[in-house]
């Protein structure tokens, strides 16, 4: 059982997980360029969006058997478009809730700390009274075959979904605030939000769709995180503290880097796991952000969203 | 799994407010039909992932307590105090000094988890409280000179060596895989297991693993192992998760786990599918397919709204009906001194067994029964000692 007859498999893995992190660490990069605020209610925003898309899919999931073919298409579909809904919702209301009022006062940064956190404890505890204090599995979408073997190492349907429509995600995003007018608003408030106010940009509706771009991605990936794992009430800590890892690792308000940082933060766990007792996993990927941060403090790309991906 | 500081600290607020309301509270001690009243306490998983073995033990409890004030035999009326500790020992002391502060709770059910007993248990034994635990199976905890701890389960090196009998006698297993949680419970377990499964001349891998929801790589090393047995020893949440990672991976190999995973939320969260054909190894008994407890399930559902027993809630009936022997025999003299002196003399024959002890405080005699995932519905194969024997 060496580490590189499972290298192949241990990579995939680490992709698929990683693409998982890359997703949610968009949210708090974004939100993090924007108003250099560090959004710690985004990891609820991707509980909630998990539930949405979860009980959306359940409900539609038909009796008896794992669906094929063009339904299962269907299911995550619109598992996929529930969940980010609800992701999306969430941020909305988050923003409005606890940081516009905040904003309006210009409160020091810390009041926005305490906000979020705040917000946090009530959509885990709403979440934990709602639905349960149990896990909620989500059954099978799909038959979760080996679609093709990879140098030794089986790639599954379930793996090629997440990985495939996660990466269509980050280009698309990438794309967004690259390539449109909305991503020159956004990088224009990122680079500097008074001037950006002289040259006519609406700074109030950009935050607004800046938060929302951020919950549909997490709302999704809350889906995806589901379909591979469960859902709970309490789910949202661990990834959320994961993905706010890999966008630091990345270089924090950088587009491209909590991609790569959500990828890299993925493989060093898969590997780490194998390689060393699995209860070191978490050790040896904190290990490796220290280690990078040392060499490089403002993350693997720096932390700039201003500057045009 | 990340345990939040701030809901820790949150948690302990409210038990802190809690117990101070407790104390402030002065009611009268006889009830309504004029009987006095005795209260016990309860402290268990009332929260957090695990909350399902805490709610069939808290419900066992109440079908006990409900019996008991419903029987004329008995000259007083028992009364229910509960406490949260969510299975975590950061929470089981507050939990227990909650009660302990409840000068009107001369004794308590519980605690459930081993992990949670181990850290509640000095103060119990500090206050002179009685504690008599469901489920807490991990070996050590009636060696660290706790006075006020009995158990009315056996303790993991009964069910270590009874599931290596069955590995070894009935599943053939040459390669074990024992993977624990890395709790009080879960090392426990295996390391009763482990030493016992070696002793047959079965090659045994060891690894653990904290909670967590991401199974994947450690399922990645389990089949490059090529075990033919995977040996969980953890709780249900954990190992829905791993049977799926498995699953999906490929794993060919039978799955067992101990008695923290046998509940159907164990089947509910893996999916019937990947839960199919799973062992389950438990020192209790199954009440709702014994037809000497069928009269215990008729009234647990009664007092429940219709929920069935689960695992432990047998074993948390027979500790309340043990304590109300014991209360029935103090008459009129009964304090936490009197009961905790009392208790260990008790012979009561309950559903899962006769509750007596021996001096250090473990249940005399106890059998461990395997279970099986048929139809996606936890299914009682029999009893080890028998079944290895056939």
């Amino acid at each position: 059982m060496g580490f590189f007859d499972q290298f192949w498999q241990l990579t995939i893995d680490g992709l698929m997980v990683g693409s998982l992190y890359a997703v949610i660490a968009l949210g708090y990069t974004l939100v993090y360029g924007v108003l250099q605020l560090i959004n710690f209610a985004h990891s609820e925003v991707f509980m909630l969006g998990s539930f949405g898309g979860l009980f959306a899919a359940r409900a539609l999931l038909p009796d008896g058997g794992v669906p094929g073919g063009f339904q299962s298409v269907y299911l995550v579909a619109v598992g996929l478009a529930v969940g980010a809904l609800c992701g999306a919702l969430a941020a909305f209301t988050l923003e409005r809730v606890a940081y516009r009022p905040l904003r309006r006062r210009s409160a020091p940064r810390l009041a926005y700390l305490i906000s979020a956190i705040g917000a946090s404890l009530f959509a885990v505890n709403l979440a934990g009274k709602e639905f349960g204090r149990q896990n909620v599995d989500l059954p099978d979408l799909f038959h979760n075959d080996t679609v093709f073997t990879l140098f030794g190492a089986d790639v599954s349907t379930q793996s090629l979904v997440i990985f495939a429509v996660a990466i269509a995600m980050l280009v698309g995003l990438d794309r967004l605030v690259a390539g449109t007018r909305l991503g020159q608003g956004i990088r224009a408030v990122a680079q500097d939000a008074d001037t950006a106010v002289l040259m006519g940009v609406n700074v109030e509706r950009i935050i607004i769709v800046t938060f929302v771009v951020g919950g549909l991605l997490a709302g999704a990936g809350g889906f995806l995180y589901a379909m591979t794992f469960n859902a709970s009430y309490s789910m949202g800590f661990v990834p959320g503290v994961k993905a706010f890892t890999a966008a630091v690792l990345g270089g924090i308000g950088n587009v491209r880097g909590a991609m790569l940082g959500g990828l890299l933060l993925g493989l060093v766990e898969s590997y780490g796991g194998y390689l060393f007792q699995a209860s070191y996993k978490d050790v040896i990927a904190f290990l490796v952000l220290v280690a990078i941060l040392m060499i490089r403090p403002s993350g693997l790309l720096g932390e700039r969203l201003g500057r045009a991906a | 799994m990340g345990r939040r500081p701030i809901l820790g600290a949150i948690a302990l607020a409210t038990a802190v407010t809690l117990s101070a309301a407790a104390c402030g509270s002065s009611g009268d001690d006889t009830s309504s039909s004029g009987k006095k009243t005795i209260t016990i306490g309860f402290q268990g998983v009332l929260s957090g992932d695990n909350q399902q073995l805490g709610l069939n033990a808290l419900y066992g409890v109440k079908t006990a307590i409900a019996e008991v004030n419903a029987d004329a035999s008995y000259p007083f009326e028992l009364k229910l105090v509960e406490s949260d500790d969510a299975g975590s020992p950061d929470q089981g002391p507050t939990a227990a000094q909650k009660l302990i502060d409840n000068k009107k709770v001369v004794a308590v059910v519980g605690p459930m988890f081993s992990g949670a007993t181990k850290a509640s248990e000095p103060a119990y034994s500090q206050a002179g409280l009685l504690s008599v635990s469901p489920s807490a199976t991990n070996p050590a905890l009636t060696t660290l000179g706790f006075t006020s701890f009995y158990r009315v389960i056996a303790p993991d090196t009964v069910q270590g060596k009874a599931a290596a009998d069955y590995l070894a006698d009935v599943l053939k297993a040459k390669k074990v895989y024992s993977l624990d949680d890395k709790s009080e419970y879960g090392t426990g377990l295996s390391g009763a297991l482990e030493p016992e499964l070696k002793a047959k001349g079965i090659e045994v891998i060891h690894d653990g693993i904290n909670p967590t929801k991401d199974y994947q790589s450690e399922a990645t090393k389990i089949i490059a192992a090529k075990p033919d047995v995977l040996y969980y020893s953890g709780y249900y949440a954990e190992l829905a998760l791993l049977t799926k990672a498995l699953k999906d991976k490929g794993f060919t190999g039978k799955i067992a786990s101990g008695d923290g995973s046998n509940d159907p939320q164990y089947v509910a969260q893996a999916g019937a599918t990947a839960a199919e054909g799973v062992y389950l190894t438990c020192p209790c008994g199954d009440a709702n397919s014994d037809p000497k407890a069928a009269a215990f399930v008729e009234s647990f559902k009664k007092v429940n709204n219709g929920a069935k027993p689960g695992t432990y809630s047998g074993e948390a009936y027979d500790a309340t009906k043990a304590l109300a022997t014991v209360f029935k025999q103090l008459g009129d003299d009964v304090n936490r001194e009197s009961v905790l002196k009392a208790f260990p003399g008790v012979n009561y024959a309950g559903i899962t067994k006769t509750v007596s002890f021996e001096s250090n405080g473990e249940v005399k005699g106890s059998n461990v029964y395997v279970y099986q995932v048929k139809n996606g519905a936890i299914t009682v194969l029999g009893n080890i000692a028998d079944l290895i024997k056939a």
